[in-house]
């Protein structure tokens, strides 16, 4: 009895003692010491926000399951960690016809079964993400119908209208290859809960919600990882998952947030790192009614937005400004292309001249996670007479009026984030330029004839010469407010030395522990 | 008895056939899993079949008619986000949910048990005023934040327990903590108060006459008579811990029901969120008519008819 009594009152004692749990984090992380060596030396244990839906590479859409699976399966193109397109598990590819894209496979990738990775494996893959009965998620391969075997190991992607990006998109789970023997012999769902695939690890365990565990495969083509064992432990509250790593549970802790970041700080075991991303950010505009119809009030509220102070006092830095919806390692982005200066006088007197000198209220819908930002720019706005009423949604309420048929659903104005994986700028303009794309609110003829050209040339100079006119377009006709690319942030502990690419997935095989 | 029982059974149907068809409904004015599914890049066209492919496009009272008829076979849907039957996700998850659950009905009795005694025994007094004091404390700090505290401590700073996750008994103990302290503190106020009504009545001074010790007299008359209310709600507490104990889950990563719910609320996962809610509906029926049950038991003058 007393000891419940003294118990509860130190709780109390603590309750006044540290309002603030995060900056007890901080200072927690300065007295203790990092992990003492209690795992086996070669095993990395990261921490996932969520855990994955499923292991079947085809089915998932989510961050967490393409993180874990990024580890088990290859894909027919990569990314390096310096963002470059190379060769997967196909070596090189060329496009035969406009409508044609042949690609030569590596020779002697076996599944993790043993299973050859030929041209048959390849061309089932495809069939099978494009197949409406795999009920996929992935969307990247929309042009692409048939999938033909040329020889053991050639593969012809045949797509309805051209796609010049498809090797890139090809680096995705679109491009991801599954054993059909495997599939075939185990069924569909045995294959979702004991995945086998050519990547550097091999499937160990899954614990619903709590762990999933990876091998190294030492047969891995591109050499056996240096980490023996991955864990992926998932911890859904972002302040439990920074305390296993300053209590030295997990070694890799990533989508930190900037005010997580911030106050982790460098504490002794682990450090914080920055790196850059490829997600961009924009406001969205109502170009077809309202004051925001005239391009002189558009350009004004892109003028009086400060980008820069932005990303220094809300994000902690954490991002690059972006002159348009491109970021900057997409192919397209064109570095002469300058973004709008904030000028508060200019922003006035174009509003002036646009008969709107008394400014006008509108509403700008945000997710609730981008409260902080939106508030922001609200403010930033105000000071040019505009009101711009914050209208916060849960995310998936967000998505769903994003996604939803009617374009007004957001209101006149809402800030929203795209992630152009393909790191061509195609992907960061196909659903928002062309007037008839789902969240295209803006029509523009020039524009129009522009996304396609790009969209259906395979020649990468016609297709450069159209993003830079595209990027001019948009800073003259400022159907947008441009911000900014995210950076991505992420903890690790000393032992582990890892670089993340500019997707931001945890590709765990070029790991080392020290 | 028997017949009390075979009506409470056709009760419970009837509540849960009602529970099925209002969640069939509201589930769909939530949003659409498809648009959850897909990225925001995908055309009008792919997602169209996508919906065709998961049945969505059907109309709606053929989809609740196939869901009703799918019940009674025990077949909750295939969960759209884990490609799996929702019965299946839901049932993995329980064991779980119900240690935990479990350890955190453990601490809380033994921290309200005799909290409530000697705060009614010692009513009045010091004694009584502090224990009451710290009760309230634990009820009104969030579990978030009790969670944290604890992972900062135990975890971070002494090294003795794991901060989260799942694997061993030292990973029950700080979510059982936070997740016990509230219900203890609930618990031990309402059998303090309903201690101090039974300890005034004659049969306890006629205990106390017979020459029964102070202790005896109120473990062996006092307790029992005053436990109809407690049961109540410690009845109560356990359906509410079965059904998941949302807060401490996250805070703690324990993979339990609360945070599945969540998840499928959050991916507007239509066959998981119906699944869930049936089954958040039997576990409450089902403890309601153990407590109605006990009743009898603990009191003879309760006749169940």
């Amino acid at each position: 009895m007393t000891i419940a009594r003294r118990d509860l009152f130190r709780m109390g004692g603590l309750a006044a003692a540290g309002l603030a749990a995060p900056g007890l984090l901080a200072a927690c992380a300065s007295t203790s010491s990092p992990a003492s060596g209690e795992k086996a030396a070669a095993a990395l244990r990261v921490s996932l926000a969520s855990d994955a839906t499923t292991l079947d590479p085809q089915k998932q859409g989510d961050l967490s399951s393409m993180n874990v699976l990024i580890n088990v399966f290859d894909t027919i193109t990569v990314r390096d960690t310096d963002d470059k397109l190379v060769g997967g598990l196909a070596e090189r590819w060329e496009s035969v016809d406009p409508r044609t894209w042949r690609f030569h496979l590596r020779q002697g990738v076996t599944f993790h079964n043993g299973e050859p990775c030929d041209a048959a494996a390849v061309a089932y893959s495809i069939e099978r993400l494009i197949d409406p009965a795999t009920r996929s998620p992935i969307v990247e391969l929309r042009l692409v119908t048939k999938a033909k075997v040329v020889d053991d190991r050639t593969v012809d992607l045949i797509t309805k209208e051209p796609d010049p990006i498809l090797p890139a998109k090809l680096s995705l789970f679109g491009g991801v290859v599954v054993p059909p023997k495997y599939i075939k012999e185990k069924g569909e769902q045995a294959f979702a809960e004991h995945p086998v695939g050519t990547g550097p690890f091999t499937f160990e365990s899954w614990q619903r919600d709590s762990q999933i565990t990876l091998k190294a495969n030492p047969g891995y083509w591109n050499g056996k990882p240096a980490v023996e064992q991955l864990t992926f432990r998932v911890m859904p509250d972002p302040s439990s998952s920074l305390a296993a790593l300053q209590s030295g549970e997990v070694d890799v802790v990533t989508g930190l947030t900037p005010d997580a970041a911030d106050q982790l700080g460098d504490a002794p075991g682990f450090k914080v790192v920055t790196a850059p991303g490829v997600r961009t950010f924009f406001v969205s505009l109502d170009t077809t009614e309202g004051p925001l119809k005239d391009k002189r009030v558009r350009q004004a509220l892109n003028h009086a937005l400060d980008v820069p102070t932005l990303i220094k006092s809300v994000l902690n830095g954490a991002a690059e400004r972006t002159p348009t919806l491109i970021p900057r390692q997409a192919f397209g982005f064109d570095p002469a292309i300058q973004p709008f200066a904030h000028d508060l006088a200019k922003a006035k007197s174009l509003l002036a001249e646009a008969g709107q000198s008394g400014g006008f209220s509108l509403k700008m819908s945000a997710s609730t996670a981008d409260k902080d930002i939106a508030q922001a720019i609200s403010g930033q706005l105000a000071a040019v007479g505009v009101k711009a009423e914050v209208s916060l949604l849960d995310p998936a309420t967000f998505k769903g009026r994003l996604v939803s048929d009617n374009k007004k659903a957001l209101g006149a104005m809402y800030y929203v984030g795209n992630s152009g994986w393909t790191m061509d700028a195609s992907s960061n303009l196909q659903s928002f330029v062309r007037h008839d794309r789902r969240q295209s609110r803006w029509d523009n003829s020039r524009a129009d004839e522009l996304i396609d050209k790009e969209e259906q040339s395979v020649d990468p100079e016609t297709r450069r010469k159209a993003f830079t006119e595209l990027q001019n377009l948009l800073i003259d006709e400022a159907p947008f407010l441009y911000l900014y690319q995210v950076s991505i942030l992420y903890a690790v502990s000393d032992k582990v030395r890892w670089k993340t690419n500019a997707n931001g997935t945890l590709a765990m095989a070029s790991a080392k522990l020290a | 008895m028997t017949g009390f029982i075979a009506r409470r059974v056709g009760h419970t149907v009837l509540v849960l056939f009602c529970v099925a068809t209002v969640s069939f409904f509201i589930v769909r004015l939530a949003g659409d899993p498809v648009q959850q599914m897909l990225p925001p890049e995908a055309t009008a066209e792919q997602e169209a079949t996508l919906r065709a492919s998961l049945g969505f496009d059907r109309p709606l009272l053929d989809q609740y008619v196939s869901y009703m008829t799918g019940l009674l076979r025990l077949d909750f849907g295939q969960s759209v986000f884990f490609h799996r039957p929702a019965f299946e996700v839901i049932a993995e998850r329980l064991p779980m949910t119900v240690d935990l659950a479990v350890a955190a009905m453990v601490f809380t009795l033994a921290v309200a048990i005799p909290a409530g005694i000697v705060s009614a025994v010692r009513r009045g007094t010091a004694t009584d005023t502090s224990v009451m004091a710290s009760v309230l404390v634990g009820q009104s700090t969030p579990a978030f934040w009790v969670g944290i505290l604890l992972i900062l401590v135990f975890a971070v700073n002494l090294r003795w327990l794991p901060a989260s996750g799942t694997g061993s008994p030292a990973h029950l103990v700080l979510p059982a903590i936070t997740l016990g302290l509230y219900s203890a503190a609930m618990i031990a106020r309402l059998l303090r108060s309903s201690l101090i009504d039974v300890l005034g009545e004659d049969y306890i001074r006629t205990a106390r006459a017979k020459g029964l010790s102070g202790f005896k007299a109120v473990t062996s008359h006092g307790l029992r008579n005053a436990s109809l209310p407690v049961v109540t709600v410690v009845g109560l507490e356990v359906g509410s811990l079965l059904g998941g104990a949302i807060l401490t889950e996250q805070v703690f990563s324990w993979p339990g029901i609360g945070r599945l719910t969540v998840e499928a609320i959050t991916y507007r996962d239509y066959p998981l969120m119906q699944a869930t809610v049936l089954f958040l509906a039997a576990v409450f029926v089902v403890v309601n008519l153990i407590v109605d049950l006990s009743y009898a038991v603990l009191d003879p003058r309760v006749r169940l008819t």
